[in-house]
């Protein structure tokens, strides 16, 4: 009985959420008052994929779900909702019959790394993916091994690991198991000799503590690792990038398949490996997962084009917090070869919680944009003497960056500027900030003209915005 | 304090990194950075001599210190520091004696007390240093700290008959509940949790020694903290203070707002 009344509650709430606009986490949360142990006395589907990690999770699920899909599968997923438990019991018990049974042949779930403990408690996924473990949202996580520990009551015997080889951290879930498997990227174009970045969390053994040595790295700490101590090191990959080309995006996986990057970010690399190891593990063949991904349009939420003025610019979602994906970004504008200019905010550091918190902007390396294409530097927002001072232990040149700590300032003399060096025709526009902050320079911009022609920019940004909660 | 004379005075100084890969968690190595260039700026040479687990440097020439720092580490990186730093516990004693400014942040100070026992009842003995324990748990203690320091021997407009005066900003990421310090950095704090309990006293100090949880690049975040190791040091070799040392204005100014908002957030305004 109140199995039953859990689920009218939730599919009632679930109705009235969606009349409203409201989020899916609310009916959930009811469902679990009134039966704690839902989650146990539901009849799941035989699969169950879960993905978790510091960066990619949104990503990944969207593209396993896209497969999947290709593939004839009826998948469900907490697509909209949040990735905690109460989430994640909203989407099963809005998916269920009165019964309790789950309609779906394959069950996807976003999980958040801090509360699959939680979630896991009454059933547990078939196929766990753990795309990457690393500093990321100081107040939530402390550290990547605190998260590490976090996540091993969430990881049953019987589940199989689909985890990163690359990563020294998140691969020491697979050690002395015989049901995890790997992906993973083989040296290529873009790898380097050592670690890069301003840190080096890969320098010494998560495990025994001695100094690890590297092959190579793809980014940052990210690639191949020994420690000729206790033998901890990439694993051999059962699924792996054979070859990268970034420039001309594509990718070789396992000798065999080419697939065309939508969108040319390491990151989007990892994130189809991932997707493409967890879908071949539940059955699916790799000329599905290929055309799929091929023709899949990533919906890449984090990257908005805008004018301001004569302008055109580009907003490059930066997670505050997370000097990993923050430094991909950089990465990203110190590749292109056009002049330019940015913009980088830090206003609200989190739009989560209160802090005041700066250190993590001393984990970026913002000497990436030391680079003669990038014209001037503009920092702004309420911590932009954090963000100066920072500046100043680079090897930028103090006359390449100024500081206006006004956003709309800021706005208003970006588009005013006309550039000399291209003849009046204004630079393109990076702006680098994060979803608590990047409304407040959006809104003095005008939309593309090309895309979003029938689309509201608010609601799109209430859309992304939400993406980007479950995605952190 | 050592003798002034003009040959100690040009020397460079020499300042010890302990573990910088190892015990390097957000931005800790900017604290050596901010004050390696304040001393350049006022025209003296900074050696840093990082020293990694394992090694087996010449003591003698690491006995020369003028500045010891180490930085935060996960609980687990804490305890390989922890095995190998325990081979420097007298080389660390002397130099405590001989009034070297130091600086320990984030876990690290955990090391200079007696013991840690871990969340799993592990026992690890510190360099003893001070005479605090700390036991860690399981659940971690995170989130902002606003605070106040001891008054500045010196600085005349904060005596010891007006203490509490100099506001101190950071990060608390910590496991550890410390007790038996005597002798604390922050005498009180309006947010965060201190060495034991909520806005209790947080840290410790002893001679030139500084130790606190707080994490991150704070003497970035805190000029006060940052003149005060520097006087430290100057004084310690001989040499003059500065009329005003020069900080840039974006860490005033940054340390300035940083206080604005965790001051209006601790009395709501």
């Amino acid at each position: 009985m109140r199995v039953f009344l859990a689920i009218l509650v939730c599919k009632l709430g679930r109705f009235v959420g969606k009349l409203i606009g409201k989020g899916s986490s609310m009916p959930g949360k009811a469902a679990l008052k009134i039966c704690p142990d839902i989650l146990k006395r539901l009849k799941l589907p035989e699969k169950i994929i879960a993905v978790t990690g510091s960066n990619g999770k949104t990503s990944t699920v969207e593209m396993i779900a896209a497969i999947l899909r290709a593939d004839g599968k009826n998948v469900i997923y907490n697509q909209e909702g949040s990735n905690q438990t109460e989430g994640v019991t909203t989407l099963l018990l809005a998916n269920s019959d009165w019964r309790g049974r789950v309609n779906a042949d394959i069950l996807l779930l976003e999980s958040d790394e801090r509360y699959a403990a939680r979630t896991f408690a009454y059933f547990h996924p078939t196929h766990f993916v753990i795309t990457n473990l690393y500093r990321d949202q100081l107040t939530r996580n402390g550290h990547p091994e605190s998260v590490y520990n976090a996540l091993l009551p969430a990881i049953a015997p019987d589940t199989e690991l689909i985890l990163n080889a690359d990563d020294p951290l998140s691969s020491c879930f697979g050690r002395g198991r015989e049901n995890a498997v790997y992906f993973g990227l083989d040296r290529c174009d873009i790898s380097a000799d050592q670690p890069t970045g301003v840190y080096h969390d890969g320098a010494y053994c998560p495990v025994c503590g001695h100094e690890m040595k590297y092959q190579y790295a793809h980014y940052n700490h990210i690639g191949a690792y020994a420690c000729a101590n206790c033998g901890h090191a990439k694993p051999e990959t059962d699924f792996t990038g054979t070859d990268l080309n970034l420039k001309t995006g594509v990718l070789e996986i396992d000798n065999s398949i080419k697939i065309n990057l939508a969108f040319r970010s390491i990151y989007n690399v990892y994130n189809i490996l991932a997707a493409y190891a967890v879908c071949r593990r539940v059955g699916v063949g790799a000329d599905v997962i290929a055309n799929t991904i091929g023709n899949y349009i990533l919906k890449n939420g984090r990257m908005r084009t805008f004018y301001l003025g004569a302008r055109h610019g580009v907003l490059l979602t930066s997670k505050h917090e997370n000097s990993i994906a923050y430094d991909t970004n950089l990465r990203y504008i110190a590749g292109l070869d056009k002049p330019c200019v940015v913009l980088v905010i830090v206003d609200a550091v989190s739009r989560k919680y209160f802090t005041s918190e700066t250190s993590w902007l001393w984990d970026i390396d913002f000497d990436l944009l030391n680079q003669a294409h990038i014209k001037n530097i503009i920092l702004s927002g309420r911590y932009c003497n954090d963000l100066a001072e920072r500046f100043v232990y680079t090897s930028i040149p103090a006359d390449k960056w100024r500081v206006m700590e006004s956003i709309p300032e800021a706005a208003l003399e970006l588009r005013r500027e006309e550039s000399p060096e291209t003849s009046g025709e204004p630079e393109e526009l990076y702006v680098v900030t994060c979803f608590s902050d990047r409304d407040k320079f959006l809104i003095h911009t005008e939309k593309e003209k090309e895309r979003d022609k029938n689309q509201e920019w608010n609601q799109e940004s209430n859309q992304e915005l939400r993406q980007g909660e479950k995605a952190s | 304090m050592k003798a002034v004379n003009e040959s100690e005075n040009e020397k460079r100084l020499l300042f010890l990194s302990f573990y910088p890969d190892l015990m390097n968690l957000y931005g800790g190595y900017a604290n050596l950075l901010i004050l390696r260039r304040l001393m350049e700026r006022l025209g003296r040479a900074v050696t840093v001599r990082e020293i990694t687990p394992g090694e087996t440097p010449d003591l003698s020439d690491l006995s020369q210190a003028d500045f010891v720092f180490m930085g935060a580490g996960t609980e687990r990186r804490q305890k390989f520091a922890m095995d190998d730093f325990i081979r420097y516990s007298d080389l660390i004693k002397n130099l405590a004696a001989d009034d070297t400014p130091m600086l320990f942040s984030g876990n690290s100070m955990e090391l200079c007390g007696k013991n840690i026992t871990t969340a799993d009842g592990e026992i690890y003995h510190g360099i003893g240093l001070a005479g605090f324990e700390t036991v860690q748990r399981a659940r971690r203690i995170t989130g902002d700290v606003y605070g106040y320091m001891n008054h500045i021997p010196g600085d005349s407009e904060n005596t010891a008959e007006t203490p509490y005066r100099i506001q101190i900003v950071g990060f608390m990421n910590k496991s550890g509940i410390i007790s038996g310090v005597e002798t604390p950095l922050l005498n009180i704090l309006d947010m965060g949790f201190g060495n034991e309990f909520e806005k209790g006293p947080e840290g410790f100090q002893i001679k030139n020694i500084i130790g606190s949880e707080l994490t991150g690049p704070i003497l970035v975040k805190n000029p006060c903290i940052l003149e005060k190791i520097a006087a430290a040091i100057f004084t310690r070799r001989g040499l003059p203070l500065p009329d005003e040392w020069p900080i840039d204005p974006w860490a005033r100014n940054g340390y300035d707002v940083t206080v604005r908002e965790l001051d209006a957030r601790c009395h709501k305004r």
